[in-house]
């Protein structure tokens, strides 16, 4: 891992100081272990402060969204992982961001830590940071301590499915590319499916009832990049303030359906939800639904293809008769 | 279900958005033919199926629908050439999104109705109604205050 | 000072939720936040800060005040009271406690908010005494102890077996001879070990101040001439503009109003608003003195470390609680603005 941070900095220094980019968009680490956040870099002499490590899960791709439209012709780099890489290309197709004005520098990732995942088994007592090492975490603590546990107990959910761990768009490769191993992605969806009308819209209600409308789940979402969200309208005033319980379905009913066919299942909505609300099988209910009606599509994967849901066939099937 | 039984003489109320080229048209046949439907429709005149956006049918069950009923033309005879081609597919997603979400499908209902079609849009007012009697009154989705 | 078994903790909560509502750490999904008690609900005391801030229970999120209706030409307004009746907090946590004190000054300071006047006024809360603070706990920075919350009514510690039991104040003291059946004595043992735990937990909070550094002294002086700081250029850019921090914040308290109509009849409605959406100070006009998420992230910080502390005679808006620490979902930390701001001002 140490090599793959070295290889970050040292092209991010050449980039900036080739002047190929004005900004360098990587992560960056905090004060405490799990923070690994968005770092923005432009400055060469700054490049050090980027860093690699299990925990830089904050997908990047959704800052161009801000930065490009702030710097008219400037070129940015952006280190992706598979699930960047998957937004960058939504974000392409969505027309909101430029593929000539970006340099992107591909990561292979074998997933990514949960912290929460570690803290429910005591694992962050006095930890000052954790490496990969294969197939194991190494568990650093303060006192020079080490521990070594399997890493894939310790990966977010959504790492454990992730279809395309490879990044599909890039310029440049950084890494040798990891074996593809998903686990099945619908079980969620499908167990839900087994309960009846009542059951299921009682699950979602409480689900629902915990939501405190922060926003996370669309701001933190690549297919989310309208200029105007249709939430932050006075004027139709779609979505009141109060969290009701109506107010709260509707909020996530057309959240997930406003990303159907362009979510690429990056699984961020579900991360950043501070009450846990499994968002993900919302927008997973959708896209498996798309390729069941309309034929198997992978969003982000390539940009030129057609979205389903903004295209047809005359002889299409329809889902107004089942029950 | 329950519901149903504790509140007597329940009358479905079905919010119908019809698309002005076909449905609506074929409402008008309906009447002008004195074909008989009852009265739980309300109906609302949009351009096109492919107007109808889920904003307007979560606000209907919202604000006290029982139902809602989507009728455009045929595929293959859009006035505006491609629009219900792609309500098909949008509304197909949503149906099957809203069943995930525990309201049962027969609540929101999808039909083409042509212009000269008033017996169908006459059939769909008579059957759409008996079939959410039997569900009872929509309480999911619904906004209590 | 009292205590109370941890096998008769049962028998309480059904006494207390018998004489009111009972709020307390209650486990649902794996989330752990205050919520009425009913029996069989899974109590998790353990949990060091529950994902909300009980400031729920007393500045709920969502409150409606007035209904009105119409009638031909006639308005009718009704004012809808706030829930009356008891309640009581178990199990909140000092810095929470501390996070209630924050609010008080701004909702009881004149001129007082009536409705939340009335909703304080009825509750009496339990604190409970940290043992093991989490590394994102900076409670100590504001002179905060993390074991005893001295506003409660009653403070409560775990030290095993027994919850040890001491009324702090008239309330507290009320409550406790009404359950004094459920309650015995404590041992000086167990008053000593309580004591123990309480100077620990200090001292693991302070030390972990003095290593990061979070020393608030001279915070409040040094950001009001830092509003054009570089500071917040750099700060906002990872920002996503969602409410998390906000919302999951015991001391934040901005409120927007709003109306919620039907055909003819409507009620009004006051509910938390975030000053990280663009929408909280957007004008009529289309004017929004808060453009960019730069100011509202600056808003934010000044806002806890400056402006407040400048209106309340020094007391900072932030009780070191670490919520926002753990949950911003791009680690935009407080603790490290704190120490920005106090390296800048002991740099210049």
């Amino acid at each position: 891992m140490k090599n793959l941070q070295d290889t970050i900095r040292e092209i991010a220094a050449q980039s900036l100081a080739r002047g190929e980019v004005e900004l360098v968009i990587g992560w960056e680490k905090g004060d405490l272990w799990w923070q690994s956040y968005p770092a923005f870099i432009e400055e060469e002499k700054e490049a050090d402060r980027l860093i690699w490590d299990p925990l830089c899960v904050p997908n990047l791709s959704r800052y161009l969204l801000q930065e490009l439209s702030e710097m008219d012709e400037k070129k940015i780099a952006l280190f992706v992982k598979g699930c960047d890489a998957l937004a960058f290309n939504q974000l392409l197709q969505d027309n909101r961001t430029v593929r000539e004005r970006v340099v992107l520098y591909g990561i292979p990732c074998d997933g990514l830590v949960d912290p929460s995942k570690l803290e429910r088994e005591g694992l962050d007592r006095d930890l000052q940071e954790v490496e990969r090492d294969g197939e194991e975490l190494v568990l650093k603590a303060a006192a020079g301590e080490e521990k070594r546990v399997p890493a894939k107990d310790y990966l977010y959910d959504k790492c454990l499915t992730c279809r395309y761990p490879n990044p599909v768009a890039y310029d440049q490769m950084l890494g040798e590319t990891v074996p593809v191993e998903p686990e099945e992605r619908f079980t969620g969806v499908r167990k839900l499916e087994e309960l009846d009308y009542e059951d299921r819209f009682s699950y979602w209600a409480e689900q629902f009832s915990r939501c405190i409308r922060c926003f996370a789940c669309r701001n933190v979402c690549p297919a989310c990049s309208c200029i105007k969200c249709v939430f932050d309208l006075q004027e139709p005033r779609w979505l009141g303030k109060a969290t009701e319980p109506s107010e709260n379905a509707f909020y996530h009913i057309i959240r997930a359906y406003h990303v159907a066919g362009r979510c690429v299942d990056c699984g961020e909505c579900s991360r950043v939800c501070p009450v846990d609300i499994p968002l993900q099988e919302l927008n997973r209910k959708i896209i498996l639904d798309i390729n069941e009606l309309y034929g198997e599509y992978d969003a982000g994967v390539d940009p030129e293809q057609e979205a389903p849901l903004i295209t047809y066939k005359t002889d299409d099937p329809a889902a107004f008769t089942e029950s | 279900m329950s519901v149903a039984r504790e509140e007597h003489n329940f009358e479905p109320l079905i919010v119908a958005f019809c698309c002005n080229w076909c449905s609506y048209a074929g409402g008008d046949l309906a009447g002008t033919s004195r074909m008989s439907y009852p009265p739980n429709a309300r109906v609302i005149r949009v351009p096109c199926s492919s107007r109808v956006s889920p904003n307007f049918i979560l606000r209907a069950f919202q604000r006290g629908a029982d139902g809602v009923l989507v009728a455009g033309c045929h595929p293959g005879d859009c006035h505006y050439i491609t629009g219900n081609y792609h309500a098909r597919r949008r509304l197909s997603i949503l149906r099957r999104f809203l069943g995930f979400m525990g309201v049962e499908p027969e609540r929101f209902e999808v039909h083409w109705i042509s212009a000269s079609e008033g017996g169908k849009f006459a059939e769909v007012m008579t059957e759409m109604p008996e079939k959410i009697r039997a569900l009872g009154p929509n309480r999911k989705l619904r906004d209590a205050r | 000072m009292k205590k109370v078994q941890k096998e008769k903790l049962e028998d309480l909560f059904e006494r207390l939720a018998g004489d009111g509502v009972l709020y307390l750490p209650l486990e649902e999904d794996g989330v752990v936040n205050f919520a009425p008690w009913k029996k069989g609900a899974r109590v998790n005391l353990e949990a060091l800060n529950t994902v909300l801030p009980p400031k729920r229970a007393i500045f709920p999120q969502t409150e409606t005040y007035m209904r009105f209706e119409t009638d031909g030409k006639k308005l009718q307004i009704e004012q809808v009271e706030p829930v009356e009746g008891n309640y009581f907090l178990f199990g909140v946590r000092p810095c929470d406690m501390a996070g209630i004190k924050v609010l008080d000054k701004v909702f009881l300071d004149e001129p007082e908010d009536d409705i939340y006047s009335r909703r304080r006024q009825a509750g009496t809360i339990l604190s409970l005494g940290c043992n093991d603070p989490h590394v994102s706990c900076f409670c100590s920075a504001f002179d905060l102890e993390p074991g005893f919350a001295p506003d409660a009514d009653v403070a409560l510690w775990d030290v095993g077996e027994v919850l040890l039991w001491k009324p702090l104040s008239e309330k507290g003291e009320k409550l406790t001879s009404s359950v004094e059946d459920l309650l015995e004595d404590a041992s000086a043992e167990e008053e000593r070990a309580a004591e123990e735990q309480r100077n620990s937990a200090a001292a693991t909070v302070a030390a972990a101040a003095r290593e990061h550094g979070w020393n608030v002294e001279g915070v409040e002086e040094a950001l009001q001439d830092m509003f054009e700081a570089e500071l917040w250029d750099k700060l906002y850019r990872r920002c996503l503009g969602c409410g998390i921090c906000t919302y999951i914040c015991p001391t934040c308290h901005c409120f927007d109003v709003e109306d919620f109509g039907k055909w003819q009849e409507g009620e009004r409605f006051r509910c938390w608003d975030s000053c990280m959406f663009e929408e909280f100070t957007l004008h009529a006009s289309g004017e929004n003195p808060r453009p960019t998420q730069k100011e509202r992230v600056r808003q934010r910080f000044m806002h806890k470390l400056c402006y407040y502390p400048s209106n309340f005679e020094g007391l900072y808006a932030c009780v070191g609680c670490g919520r926002c620490v753990r949950q911003c979902p791009v680690s935009i930390d407080i603790t490290q603005v704190i120490k920005e701001v106090g390296g800048v001002k002991s740099g210049s």
